[in-house]
């Protein structure tokens, strides 16, 4: 017993001494977080191990925590602070329940970006880089109701989890769209970005009220796929959708002609100017004060990572759109955004 | 709090009327101890930061939470029954701690009081209901976890309490020694304080026989109804005390910290328990073994995702763990019986 106390002595000074050595080192090695698993930000994978290539960053890596729950969310990114990781991207699990944990990760030097969604100001994040979700619902219902023609405007709207700072900004968005085109939004649906949930309520009031309906607006992913789908099935309906994001399956309901467009986000964006941001503060630039940063409900350092909307003539060139608003963002980044000495 | 805390007395009189006397070396909290030992030594030399100051804090913060977790469902499992709802309790006294502070404008003090007394409150309505109706507290407590959490839900519209006072952040936040986290002293004295009334009160002594035998303690004169009523009220206060933790812990009062329906609590307060050699049946505690099977099972969390053996298969290994636990135990009582050591 006392040789096994004494081995886990020598092994907490060494292993003390390692981790102290790694976050004191001079290298970038950032934490890409989302707030779980979601297919949205898979493109920060392949993001983040373009930037280190591009950046020369040690690492920048997609780590995410098992569960959509903010306790998981803190314990991975309590972990990877332990492990030396002195930066992150960091989609909060809360927007407020979050920046505890981002002050503690800022305490040890490592700075913090919000990617994809806000920390409520006050927070020791740099600025928030995503979506502004609600000029994107609102350009997406804009080009359903332009799609829909004349008669009736009757939309019913499909959207994520109720807890995501976003989706009541997109419910008032599409409700402002509709209001201002002279359409109705018969139906709101939230709390469905998951497979089973969105399967269940949006293929049961489409049975019950297809007849009622003559637009489809999807502000999440997973709805988006799930009502793409259930449109396909149901053949000639004359229902009109614009969905978000870029699955396989409403890129190629767009091609078929079931979907009338899409409005693209930008998550690669996030992740490769999200990790060249934080190479740069590491670095010793700060943000600017006078960086023409956006405000959303939750902060007044917003920086829109672009949004397009897409339909039949671009859905094969989609993937240059969102290059091409990567390319914008980062053109002009460190002007407009940071001090660099 | 020692080995075999507690065990069922054949006459609930004495302090230690009944107990069993099997070594130490064959007891759970032997068994925790060591793998304890044996997984720091591997996450040690494995895991890079593992022993680091801050990893240590945060291991201890995040095992408070976790043993109190447990202990939480201990108290019910005494009795022989089980507390699903403890997610949705721990949910619904964190909201009505955030309301009390942001809606009523309560004193942080008063709210805390009043949200444990919430606590207590639920705990009495599922007790209530397991003596009311016979039902096995499964039941009632599947049933009451979605009646909490969708009451909770409906009225708070899955809005947060975020405006809370700055202290609690800075509690949660608070470090003793670089080192220790207040959670887990806190926790500690609740555990000590568990110990004390399983071994050393009337009370205690009464819900273990509750629990070994109803009818026999019925005859004994235990009011076991009442006994079983307040388990489920110590298990509402415990519930809400790892919630007011957590509360503390993000500044905020938030709907889903225990994920849907109060769901994500369920595996940390079973593994405490029964790794810690709880018997489901009831009758018998650990709450030394409560607290070690915690501390194990958050400890592997952190090594395992430090080892980055991806997030996904952590839960997989916990769930393992749990069914290793039991298929070891099972073991472990059949040797101690042949041997006529239990």
């Amino acid at each position: 017993m006392t040789n096994s106390i004494y081995a886990i002595a020598i092994a907490g000074i060494l292993s003390a001494g390692a981790a102290t050595s790694a976050l004191a080192a001079d290298d970038s090695r950032f934490g890409l977080v989302p707030g779980g698993p979601h297919p949205y930000f898979a493109a920060w994978e392949q993001a983040g191990v373009d930037a280190a290539a591009d950046f020369g960053l040690s690492a920048a890596e997609y780590r995410v925590p098992q569960k959509w729950e903010l306790s998981q969310q803190n314990q991975l990114l309590e972990s990877l602070l332990s492990q030396g990781y002195n930066g992150f991207l960091i989609f909060p699990g809360d927007p407020v329940g979050a920046v505890s944990t981002a002050e503690e990760l800022s305490g040890f030097g490592a700075p913090i970006i919000a990617g994809a969604g806000c920390y409520k100001d006050p927070s020791p994040a740099a600025f928030c880089l995503g979506t502004d979700t609600g000029n994107s619902a609102y350009i997406g219902t804009k080009e359903l109701i332009k799609a829909m023609g004349d008669g009736e405007k009757r939309i019913a709207h499909f959207t994520g989890f109720l807890v995501d700072p976003n989706t009541q900004l997109r419910i008032d968005a599409v409700a402002r769209a509709a209001e201002e085109e002279g359409a109705t939004v018969v139906q709101v649906i939230a709390d469905i970005d998951a497979p089973e949930p969105a399967e269940e309520k949006i293929n049961a009031y489409l049975a019950a009220n297809a007849g009622n309906v003559d637009g489809i607006i999807t502000t999440a992913w997973v709805p988006a796929v799930v009502a793409a789908n259930a449109l396909r099935k149901m053949g000639d309906s004359g229902i009109k959708m614009v969905g978000i994001d870029h699955d396989e399956v409403v890129i190629q309901a767009i091609k078929d002609g079931i979907v009338d467009g899409t409005m693209l986000q930008n998550p690669y964006g996030q992740g490769y100017v999200g990790a060249f941001a934080l190479d740069k503060l590491r670095s010793g630039c700060t943000v600017s004060a006078d960086a023409p940063f956006g405000s959303n409900a939750l902060t007044d350092k917003f920086i829109d990572s672009g949004t397009a909307f897409v339909d039949a003539s671009d859905a094969d060139t989609y993937l240059e759109a969102m290059r091409a608003e990567t390319d914008r963002l980062l053109a002009d980044f460190e002007d407009k955004y940071l001090t660099c000495s | 709090m020692t080995s075999q805390d507690s065990t069922f007395p054949a006459t609930p009189g004495g302090p230690n009327a009944g107990r069993t006397t099997s070594p130490f070396f064959l007891s759970n909290e032997f068994g925790l101890i060591l793998l304890i030992i044996v997984f720091a030594v591997i996450f040690g030399f494995s895991a890079q930061g593992f022993l680091s100051q801050f990893n240590l804090f945060t291991l201890g913060r995040n095992s408070a939470v976790n043993i109190m977790i447990g202990l939480s469902m201990m108290t019910v499992i005494v009795t022989g029954g089980l507390n699903l709802a403890v997610g949705a309790m721990g949910v619904s006294v964190a909201m009505v701690c955030g309301w009390m502070i942001e809606g009523v404008g309560l004193p942080w003090p008063l709210a805390l009081l009043g949200a444990l007394a919430f606590g207590a409150a639920l705990g009495f309505i599922n007790g209530g209901m397991v003596v009311r109706t016979g039902l096995h507290s499964f039941i009632i407590t599947l049933a009451t976890m979605s009646i909490f959490f969708g009451t909770m839900i409906f009225l708070t519209r899955a809005e947060s309490f975020r405006e809370l006072p700055s202290v609690f952040s800075t509690f949660g936040r608070m470090k003793f020694g670089g080192y220790v986290s207040p959670f887990l002293l806190l926790t500690l004295v609740v555990a000590l304080l568990l110990a004390w009334l399983y071994r050393r009160t009337l009370t205690g002594r009464e819900m273990l026989a509750a629990g070994a035998s109803p009818a026999a303690a019925e005859l004994s004169g235990i009011r076991v109804d009442r006994i079983i009523i307040l388990c489920h009220m110590l298990s509402g206060v415990l519930a809400g005390m790892a919630a007011l933790m957590l509360v503390a812990r993000n500044g905020a009062a938030i709907p889903s910290m225990a994920g849907q329906l109060g769901q994500d609590w369920l595996l940390p307060a079973f593994l405490g328990p029964v790794l810690g050699g709880t018997l489901l049946q009831g009758g018998k505690v650990s709450v030394l073994g409560t607290v070690l099977g915690a501390f194990l099972v958050t400890m592997l969390s952190s090594g395992l995702l430090m080892l980055q053996v991806g997030a996904f298969w952590v839960q997989t290994f916990l769930g393992l763990m749990l069914l290793v636990a039991v298929l070891l135990d099972k073991a472990r009582r059949s040797y101690l019986a042949r041997r006529n050591l239990a």
